[in-house]
């Protein structure tokens, strides 16, 4: 049957032109990558939502710290070269025994909310620590081995802080989200942090153009005195949480600057992109029980050390994570602690794994439960292969809410994340020797010891000795399971973005290190 | 007649009506079956159970559940869902600013497929043969391909190898309609791709059938002209299957366009329910139920009064 006319069925195909002309021109005919390059903005595609809990730089952790440098600032400032420098306190001086800390603050710095910086302010802002919604407080939090007992205001210029137990070294912790200090009405009303920054930082968030969840806009701050040190008037922060739409944003210029996944990088450079990388995040199971409460087969060292040897690192890069770094190491391979003896220490090696089960006791293996999430749900299923075939039976169950994910601490035996080392002192105080690790309180005397040890190291020499003793007792005591260390890359439009920098071992790198090319 | 006509629309109306407080009644139900409580989520796992009590208690959720809802349905009716329990931000004007990207994305896609399913479905049916088969293959092969997968060929095509339209991003009309309508573009043709293929083969079977009807044969002997035998009268017998599938897309759309929010990173609806639910953020989640819910059932009205409109039989009766 033909029922169309010849002029029906140029009158049809006229309409079918015109329609698919009507839609394409409706989608405009510019190009993004054609239009004219800005200096003054940059915007940078990040992989998660700095602002998911709110404009609270205490609710997050050092991971949101770049973000989070724009609105604040800091009590030391991390320098480019990963030293410490001064801040909001241009000067800090210890007590002899190093149970005291006391900071000299600066002159003129104002928050949004137009009060100053004074003591009392840094005072209220640490007195805050007791809030356990703060997680960047809960290392110095009450009990914690870095607890800050009292902050006392010393004068208007001068605050001092006394810990609990000696803490040199300590000037380090305030250049992350710790050492942020927001403004009087903020720490008055804590509430209105949700939705309103107070910081005195180089930028302030533009409300009206910024899309929760979606775009933080950043324009320069005037009133503060560093924020020539910035050089672009305006930041934007773009949330694009899927990695090859990030990847594909900065490649089509939607983005400046974007991190990206390993898998994304050759794609990124194919198109003329930048990468910088840089190592430093080692994926580590953690061993939540070391009591043996809620799995008695993890109270032995020798079930934990059994896990070191069964777990194939290197098949496991391989299959699911090419360009990363198999680990054996719980530190990464740029720290002082890091060590090539431990690589071949616990080199795959499933008889010695099945072994030292039969010796624990657990001949004929054991089972226990892991939660994983839909990040790290494939990996531990490539994990879970190698444990059965020494006899460990380990069920992989997906959280079913963020409740169970976090509750899995003090639940399940065994958990798995990303661990960064910039801070091992830190990081062992605030999160393993206490801190949401170690729910059950093990002790262990040697991790402790290194753990001080560090601290109070004088030198670079003392420090790697420290570092490298802790470094091998988390391995061997199996309180770590390391599976590798993935490197953090940082993707850059080269035509107008300087090549990216990090600041020492940091993988985070400073705001203020982004530059226009010229 | 116009009486009767009243009467249906306050009928469908008042079904509407119930349809959505039956939902909202099954998602705060849901809510509240979810393990964990708003206190709980609010201050995160280090807090003590004394302060969980605390804000559960002067969140009211401790009352009877009866109580909880007609307190949560006065405030909603007024517009007002409540503030997110992660950053105490108003859930309404969230929703607000997301409902435009998402009811972009889906009328966008909605009346390109449609057009585009429209023109092809009646092509297949009026030319047959070699082009009906070459349609038919053309689009069985497009209602095959995932919209994921379709996207990503398209963002590789269009936004990284010839950079003609931005691969990720939304810009609000008000900012820019260009760019605005750049930022759509992919987007709305990814979502589309599907759609146009399904109503294809839904206007073809109609019209099908619609050509065959006596009255397009008595019109076809009285030199009628072509156009008018095949648009105006056979499309219209043939357009009661033909809007409901539209109207179809359009649901499925709305509710599947956090595929298209994520690939191109969109702040839409399906981008927020996906961040409410991953942060346990249960009255943000349950906003967005509801708000989903009153467009689809709004859309199932207007379904039903264009239908009547469009059928001579259900109008009469």
């Amino acid at each position: 049957m033909n029922l169309l006319t010849s002029p029906a069925r140029r009158s049809a195909a006229v309409l079918a032109g015109a329609l698919l002309l009507g839609s394409l021109s409706a989608c405009g005919g510019g190009s993004a990558a054609t239009s004219s390059v800005d200096k003054s903005t940059l915007t940078i595609a990040t992989d998660s939502d700095s602002a998911s809990f709110g404009y609270d730089p205490l609710r997050v952790s050092d991971a949101q710290r770049q973000f989070f440098e724009g609105l604040y600032e800091n009590l030391m400032t991390l320098q480019p070269d990963g030293s410490v420098g001064p801040g909001l306190a241009k000067e800090f001086s210890y007590s002899a025994d190093n149970t005291v800390l006391t900071l000299t603050l600066k002159e003129g710095v104002t928050f949004t909310d137009g009060s100053t910086l004074d003591a009392a302010l840094v005072k209220a802002n640490l007195d805050r620590r007791s809030d356990t919604a703060l997680s960047a407080y809960s290392a110095i939090a009450k009990g914690g081995a870095q607890e800050i007992a009292t902050v006392d205001v010393v004068n208007p210029a001068q605050v001092a802080i006394t810990f609990a137990k000696a803490q040199p070294g300590f000037e380090k912790n305030l250049t992350s989200t710790l050492g942020m200090i927001v403004g009087k009405n903020a720490v008055t009303d804590t509430a209105s942090l949700a939705t309103t920054p107070d910081g005195s930082g180089p930028y302030t968030l533009d409300s009206a153009t910024t899309v929760k969840g979606n775009k933080y806009v950043f324009t320069k701050n005037e009133k503060n005195a560093d924020a020539s040190k910035y050089p672009y008037n305006k930041i934007t922060f773009s949330v694009i949480m899927d990695p090859q739409a990030r990847a594909n944003a900065l490649v089509s210029g939607q983005a400046d600057v974007a991190s990206l996944t390993s898998p994304t990088v050759d794609f990124a450079k194919s198109k003329g992109v930048g990468v910088s990388q840089i190592g430093g995040t080692v994926q580590t199971m953690i061993s939540f029980d070391k009591t043996g409460k809620s799995s008695p087969a993890f109270a032995s060292e020798k079930v934990r050390q059994a896990f070191q040897y069964a777990i194939n690192r290197k098949a496991l890069v391989d299959a699911l994570h090419k360009g990363d770094i198999p680990a054996w190491n719980a530190l990464p391979k740029d720290s002082a602690g890091f060590t090539e003896e431990l690589n071949s220490t616990y080199a795959y090696d499933p008889a010695k794994a099945k072994s030292l089960l039969a010796e624990a006791g657990y001949a004929d293996g054991f089972d226990f439960t892991i939660i994983a999430s839909a990040q790290t749900q494939t990996d531990l299923q490539a994990v879970q292969k190698d444990l059965a075939a020494v006899g460990i039976t380990m069920n992989v169950k997906l959280a079913a809410s963020t409740d169970e994910a976090f509750a899995a601490v003090a639940t399940t035996p065994l958990g798995y994340a990303p661990m960064g080392w910039d801070n091992p002192v830190g990081l062992m105080y605030g999160a393993i020797l206490s801190g949401f690790t170690n729910v059950q309180k093990a002790t262990d005397d040697q991790l402790n010891a290194a753990t001080a040890e560090a601290a109070a190291a004088k030198d670079d020499a003392a420090k790697k000795t420290a570092l490298t003793k802790l470094n091998t007792r988390l391995v061997e005591s199996g309180w770590m399971i390391p599976l590798y260390e993935s490197l953090t890359n940082q993707g850059y439009n080269t035509t107008k973005v300087q090549q990216v920098k990090y600041a020492g071992s940091n993988v985070y790198p400073l705001l203020s290190s982004y530059a226009p090319t010229n | 007649m116009e009486v009767t006509m009243a009467m249906f629309v306050t009928k469908r109306l008042l079904m509407a009506l119930a349809t959505v407080l039956v939902v909202a009644v099954l998602a705060f139900l849901l809510v509240h079956a979810m393990p964990g409580s708003p206190g709980a989520v609010s201050l995160g796992a280090g807090a003590s159970q004394d302060a969980i009590d605390q804000l559960n208690q002067s969140l009211g959720w401790n009352d009877p559940l009866v109580v909880q809802f007609f307190r949560w349905l006065g405030e909603a009716v007024q517009g007002n869902f409540g503030n997110s329990l992660i950053d105490g931000r108003s859930i309404s004007s969230d929703l607000a600013n997301r409902l435009p990207v998402t009811a972009s994305l889906a009328a966008g896609a909605t009346v390109l497929s449609a057009i585009f399913g429209i023109v092809l479905g009646v092509t297949a049916a009026v030319r047959g043969g070699f082009l009906d088969q070459l349609i038919g293959g053309f689009v069985g092969i497009l209602v095959a391909l995932p919209a994921f997968w379709i996207g990503v060929i398209f963002v590789y095509l269009f936004a990284v190898q010839s950079t003609v339209f931005p691969a990720t991003g939304y810009v609000p009309f008000e900012v820019s309609p260009r760019d605005w309508a750049m930022s759509l573009a992919l987007p709305v043709i990814t979502l589309a791709v599907g759609g146009a293929a399904f109503i294809a083969r839904q206007t073809r079977a109609s019209m099908l059938e619609a050509l065959q009807q006596e009255h397009i044969r008595t019109l076809r002997a009285t030199a009628t002209p072509t156009w008018k035998i095949l648009y105006v009268h056979a499309l219209r017998y043939a357009s009661l299957p033909i809007v409901a599938g539209i109207a179809l897309q359009f649901i499925g759309l709305f509710g599947g366009s956090v595929i298209a929010e994520q690939l191109f990173a969109m702040p839409g609806l399906g981008q927020a329910v996906q961040t409410s639910v991953s942060t346990h953020d249960a009255p943000a989640v349950q906003g967005v139920v509801v708000i989903a819910t009153v467009v689809v059932v709004a859309v199932n009205l207007v379904l039903e009064l264009v239908t009547k409109f469009l059928d001579p039989k259900l109008r009469a009766s």
